[in-house]
């Protein structure tokens, strides 16, 4: 307990102190009331951070539990070799995020392999990473690749504790593959998809290590998610600044989080 | 009816295994480009001709990865230990004794998963330059620094909890009879029926800890105390990169954990996804 609490309640308050001071790490601490929030607010590059933030949780917990139950479903089937798939996608989620950030930044290289795939199919080559209009997006696309497995051995798990004879019951009275999957299947995904996007939004926005690893944040602040913004700040000496927007993120998150369980619990 | 089905088995089978490629390809395409000479990194195939393993020498001469490699081991094993002594006392406690206020404590205690890293990271640092400047040896840019957040975890406290809830007071009872203490009987009663959450427990802390980036990247300065991560982001956000060494690295951060994860596939699903089932 006393672990604890130097662990976590003391750096709690005390970073709730800083975002209201103008603390740099070496001399005295001055109070200046809502200054850094107001540095914030009016600071463009917060405001492309959270922009960038949502486009990024947004596409990857769309495509990623998508992609998760699609798999699940696949693997849910009687075929040959089911745990050797299901491994195939888990691999990628017991690796560290930055093994996959470096391998996904060689793939998507101006001259890398995605780009000879491309251009023998007749496509046009083009450097993901370095314009500022897909770099984005191929993060997000290395981050899913690296993730949707998670999602597959979830909803994997989920499928199976579905109770066979209540399907069996359903297509007796003639409901076909659609309606089965609609009306039985789907309602009884409803905790485990709760759990995925609960856990998948908070772990979204606070995604640093692909930004980090594959493009800096760049190029200009394309990438620049808000835990890269805070990281940035803090080593800049603004701790004042860097903790205000930590607590915007974890009020942020509250509220999302708050919302989705009642979403989640009302149907 | 017949030929529909045998067509969904066709589709099926090609989603399959067209995904699965996906999925092995970027794998095989870092460690084929690991044993390539630099200059033929973009201008050979999949094949390295002819193979070199030049990048490996590289990586543990030029740079220290055999030094990481050993930060990152006795950071990861520092970490399971201390977790595994601290939250599996922290939930007997919650789970088994007559604590007063247990049920504030333990809504407190699950608040605290809700707050994430990133808040508490700047007074954390300024912590453990708190600590270093008085004792050295520990704190800031010392492994002992990287280790010390994450001694103990909340989830791992509720994930013991939630499996000695389920063992029957009426077994320790006899012990407390007996007159065995709380420590005797944690150790000999309770923790030998307790290896598969045990298990659970150390691959869940293990992985978080081999894999953790942000707050060793912050609280290290020197190579003397970077983590496997920590260098291999260095090398590959360079602006002019060498591939060949960057994917040796890769290789070596990423190849102990896949082979722990095949041999133990099981467990480490289930260590990763806990709680999913639940609530």
């Amino acid at each position: 307990m006393v672990v604890v609490t130097v662990l976590f309640f003391v750096p709690m308050g005390t970073s709730l102190v800083y975002s209201f001071s103008d603390y740099s790490g070496i001399g005295p601490l001055r109070w200046v009331g809502l200054d850094n929030y107001a540095d914030l607010f009016g600071d463009p590059r917060f405001a492309q951070a959270w922009g960038n933030t949502a486009v990024f949780a947004v596409v990857t917990m769309t495509v990623g539990p998508l992609l998760g139950l699609l798999t699940a479903l696949m693997l849910n089937q009687r075929i040959p070799a089911r745990a050797f798939f299901r491994a195939v996608y888990f691999v990628p989620v017991t690796s560290s995020l930055v093994v996959v950030s470096t391998l996904w930044k060689l793939l998507l290289n101006d001259r890398g392999p995605v780009n000879s795939v491309l251009s023998t199919l007749g496509l046009p080559a083009h450097d993901w990473l370095a314009d500022p209009s897909t770099s984005l997006l191929a993060v997000s696309a290395a981050s899913i690749w690296q993730g949707f497995g998670f999602e597959t051995v979830v909803f994997l798990a989920a499928l199976q504790g579905i109770p066979a004879e209540l399907l069996e019951a359903a297509r007796m009275d003639g409901a076909g593959i659609w309606r089965r999957f609609l009306s039985v299947t789907l309602p009884a995904l409803r905790p485990t998809t709760l759990f995925v996007f609960v856990v998948g939004v908070i772990g979204a926005f606070q995604a640093f290590d692909q930004m980090y690893v594959m493009t800096q944040g760049g190029p200009v602040g394309s990438t620049t998610t808000i835990v890269y913004y805070i990281v940035e700040r803090f080593k800049n000496l603004d701790l004042g600044a860097a903790s205000a927007a930590a607590y915007l993120l974890v009020l942020v998150l509250v509220l999302i989080s708050v919302v989705q369980l009642r979403i989640g619990r009302e149907r | 009816m017949r030929a529909r089905r045998f067509v969904g088995r066709i589709a099926l089978g090609v989603a399959l295994v067209g995904s699965a490629a996906l999925m092995l390809v970027p794998w095989v395409w870092t460690l084929s480009t690991s044993f390539k000479h630099p200059n033929d990194v973009f201008t050979t195939g999949l094949l390295p001709s002819p193979p070199t393993l030049d990048a490996y020498q590289d990586v543990v001469t030029l740079i220290p990865f055999a030094g990481y490699f050993g930060n990152s081991v006795i950071v990861t094993v520092s970490v399971v230990v201390l977790n595994v002594l601290f939250d599996t006392c922290a939930a007997y406690a919650l789970a088994k004794l007559p604590l007063p206020g247990k049920g504030v404590l333990l809504v407190v205690l699950l608040t605290t998963l809700m707050i994430p890293m990133q808040v508490n990271i700047i007074p954390l640092y300024r912590m453990m330059v708190a600590v270093h400047n008085a004792v050295p040896a520990l704190g800031a840019d010392t492994l002992s620094g990287i280790v010390a957040p994450s001694a103990v975890s909340v989830l791992g406290i509720f994930l013991m909890r939630q499996f000695f809830v389920s063992i029957p007071d009426s077994m320790l009872e006899a012990a407390r009879l007996d007159g065995a203490g709380e420590f005797s009987i944690l150790w000999r009663i309770v923790v030998p029926v307790s290896w598969p959450a045990i298990a659970t427990l150390v691959i869940f802390t293990g992985l978080t800890a081999w894999n953790d980036f942000l707050w060793p990247l912050i609280v290290t300065a020197s190579d003397g105390s970077r983590t496997l991560p920590v260098g291999l982001a260095l090398l590959a956000k360079k602006n002019t990169i060498d591939w060949s060494q960057t994917m040796a690295g890769t290789v070596l951060t990423a190849l102990p954990m896949i082979v722990l994860f095949v041999i133990l596939q099981r467990r480490f699903i289930e260590g990763l996804t806990q709680g999913s089932t639940k609530e």
